[in-house]
């Protein structure tokens, strides 16, 4: 079982256990004491399994099971200790305070889990003794216990003041904006773009977009390796403004397009201009970072792809998204030629990953986000699932008979017809595939720890339900600082019950350990990679691009409900 | 205070009402997307458990018998549950996001815990209606 079916199923467990003891309080109190005696039977075989989910994610990390020892252990063991002997014979307050006291352990879980803080356990405290207290009053028999209520205002006041005081975390510095004018020579390649409302065709429909030069994606741009780039970004009506962010590409600080960070955002009638030097030859794309979940959902990207001098073959870029609904692109039939070599590259710019499945030839993952992969051995009938954000270049030759490849199960693009079912096949696992290299360092000179999961976030003017990393929500999360030159490891632990596309600007990361154990594939040097539920990814980057850096979750949703943090260079 | 009872309870019951209407407007949205359930979710996590509260503290201060105060503080507990069962359903989907039959099991719950729920809320308000008007048996039992 993985530690994200564990998450999972302690969920599970302590909703039914929480459930199960205030049924079994409810039936006492109707006097049905058979039934009372049943139901809490299944609510205690609820709780013990809570108690073994948390011994299996304490195993698994302490980051999965932190709050669940220190606040809802304790709770729990008084659960048990008071209700387990009532069983035989039902009581409603004994049954009620065990309800209490799981109900509280699975709040705190649920609300502000980790890291565990002394201001949860009060309150979850204080919510128990009070509820008991008022159960009390109306269903025991004999006054109101004083320690009950001493308990419960005690709890409330400390905890109150613990979770207030808790809140001084210093803010973003923010529009810090990094100017480095490094000569970049003369634009050899320029484009414009001009970002605008639009009606775009979309399936058999026409939807209302957001689009550069009025298509969905933007004009594909393509440069040869050494060209110098211009891009003139114009706004013609997006009222919450535009930037062209370079996904992947690893550009100086002042040209990342992000705003209020790199630059300001870009308003109607306004216009940036980008500059830059393209020497890595790779697939990228780009898209804009103002008001990034919906601009980039109505349409604001396109492709960036960097050719090694010499194009040679059939070149051909997928880069899916869904539009209002609809999957793009839609389905292209190219013939190619026998003999023929075919670089499909993939990118995925929706929110979620997306599975790909190439049909009709064995092939190659002659790239991932840009980077060629070492040793790549031929694959068939294997699919590969790409991040969000993510790009894999896929490389065969073409074979006499047609190819397809499929997008979750839908055609996107083919040499002739060909029916395959590529549901069932197997997924690669980029960390065990092509040959190994050497790591490039053999110490780390900064270490940070990112713990993914939601919870409530009471800072800002109205109360939200955010998604977090360290228990706070942008712009509340501390910035990580290092120094030019330095070797860092970013470990990332995701203990929430969704995937999470980690994406670091102006830097790839190298690939060092998946759940403890090591990647023994080709280097991967990736910019976008998924933390599913109850992984724990291991990475590496040296910090050799100066400046303010983005980092977050290219799930753009969560993104903008907190999941955004900085990187700066001392 | 019991016409306050009865009357915010009444409108407890009317919302849940509007919330099965709001997860039809979810369900009909087209094209559907990360948008089509807002007013489902702001209801459901604001505006009911919000009523629910108030509907506890009015019971309270009608001087609601046990038996009747349980039975009010049950549909705020059946609120919260039903945010993590939507919660969970979305937890058991595939590595690509597509649903998978646990989460069609679990998502079923949802429904079926919106309809236990509201059968508690029309118990409430029969409970705060005698409340307010007992019936002339009910009274003299009581005396
Ligand atoms: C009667 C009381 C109900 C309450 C209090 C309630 C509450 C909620 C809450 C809090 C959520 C989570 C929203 C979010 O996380 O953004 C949710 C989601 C959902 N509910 Fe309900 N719900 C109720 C009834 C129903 C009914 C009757 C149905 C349909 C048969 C339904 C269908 C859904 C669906 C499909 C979702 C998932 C929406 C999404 O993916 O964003 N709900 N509900
Ligand atoms: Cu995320």
């Amino acid at each position: 079982m993985t530690t994200g079916s564990v998450l999972a199923f302690d969920l599970l467990a302590a909703i039914v256990a929480a459930a199960g003891w205030l049924g079994a309080g409810a039936t006492a109190v109707a006097g049905r004491r058979r039934a009372a005696t049943a139901v809490g039977a299944a609510a205690l075989a609820a709780t013990l399994a809570r108690a073994a989910t948390t011994i299996l994610l304490a195993r698994a990390g302490w980051w999965f099971a932190a709050e669940k020892v220190v606040i809802a252990g304790p709770l729990l063991l008084a659960a048990v200790l008071v209700a387990g002997p009532r069983l035989l014979r039902p009581a409603p307050v004994p049954f009620l305070f065990a309800g209490y006291a799981l109900t509280a352990g699975l709040l705190v879980t649920v609300l502000h889990g980790y890291p565990v803080s002394a201001g949860a356990g009060l309150l979850a405290v204080a919510g128990v003794a009070g509820a008991t207290a008022v159960t009390w009053r109306f269903l025991g028999s004999g006054p109101v216990p004083r320690t009950a209520v001493v308990v419960a205002v005690a709890a409330l006041v400390a905890g109150t003041g613990a979770a207030a005081t808790a809140g001084a975390v210093p803010g973003v510095p923010h529009a810090h904006q990094h100017r480095d004018v490094l000569p970049v020579g003369e634009p050899t390649q320029r484009f414009t773009l001009t970002a605008g409302t639009a009606v775009v065709p979309a399936g058999d429909r026409d939807v209302a977009a957001w689009a550069f030069n009025g298509q969905v994606p933007g004009p594909q741009l393509t440069a040869t390796a050494g060209d110098v780039l211009e891009v003139t970004l114009r706004n013609r009506d997006i009222g919450r403004g535009v930037t062209l962010h370079w996904h992947g590409y690893d550009v100086p600080n002042s040209q990342d397009g992000v705003p209020g960070v790199t630059q300001d955002v870009v308003l109607p009638g306004q216009e940036f201009v980008y500059r830059f030097r393209a020497d890595r030859a790779g697939t990228y794309w780009y898209h804009t970072h103002a008001a990034s979940d919906v601009g980039v959902r109505m349409g604001l990207y396109g492709v960036l792809v960097i050719h090694p001098k010499p194009v040679i073959g059939v070149d051909v870029t997928v880069p899916v998204h869904t539009l209002a609904g609809v999957p793009l692109p839609e389905p292209v039939v190219q013939p190619v030629a026998a003999g023929d070599p075919v670089r499909l590259r993939l990118i995925n710019t929706d929110d979620t990953t997306h599975r790909y499945a190439l049909a009709g030839a064995p092939f190659r993952v002659a790239a991932i986000d840009g980077s060629d992969l070492r040793g790549p051995a031929p694959l068939s009938e294997t699919a590969v699932l790409i991040p969000a954000g993510g790009r894999y270049d896929l490389a065969f030759a073409a074979p006499g008979t047609p190819v397809a490849l499929y997008v979750d199960g839908r055609m996107a693009w083919s040499s002739g017809p060909v029916s395959a079912a590529t549901g069932g096949w197997p997924v690669l696992d980029p960390l065990t595939y092509g040959t190994a290299e050497p790591l490039p360092w053999s110490r780390y000179d900064r270490e940070f720890t990112l713990v993914l999961d939601r919870g409530v976030d009471l800072r800002g003017l109205l109360p939200r339900y955010a998604h977090t990393v360290n228990g706070a929500a942008d712009p509340d999360i501390p910035s990580q600082v290092v120094r030019p030159g330095e070797i860092v490891e970013l470990r990332i632990v995701n203990r929430s019950l969704v995937v999470h596309p980690w994406h670091l600007h102006g830097h790839h990361v190298l690939v060092l350990s998946r759940d403890g154990r090591p990647a023994t594939g080709s280097p991967l040097w990736l910019d976008s990679f998924d933390v599913r539920p109850g992984e724990v990814w291991e990475v590496a980057f040296r910090a050799d691009n100066p400046g303010m850096w983005a980092n977050h979750c290219h799930n753009l949703p969560h993104a903008d409900a907190g999941m955004t943090l900085h990187l700066i260079y001392a | 205070m019991r016409k306050a009872f009865v009357i915010v309870t009444g409108m407890l019951l009317a919302v849940f009402a509007l919330q099965f209407v709001f997860a039809a407007v979810g369900a009909f949205t087209r094209p559907g997307g990360d948008g089509s359930y807002t007013l489902h979710s702001i209801t459901g996590m604001a505006v009911i458990p919000g009523l629910c509260l108030l509907t506890i503290v009015c019971a309270v201060l009608a001087r609601a018998p046990g038996r009747v105060l349980a039975m009010t503080v049950l549909p705020l507990g059946l609120v919260v549950l039903q945010a993590l069962i939507a919660m969970l359903a979305r937890a058991f989907t595939d590595a690509s996001g597509a649903s998978t039959t646990a989460g069609l099991v679990v998502g079923g719950l949802h429904a079926v815990n919106a309809i236990i729920v509201v059968h508690v809320v029309v118990g409430v308000l029969r409970a705060a209606q005698e409340l307010a008007a007992p019936a002339p048996t009910v009274q003299v039992a009581q005396r």
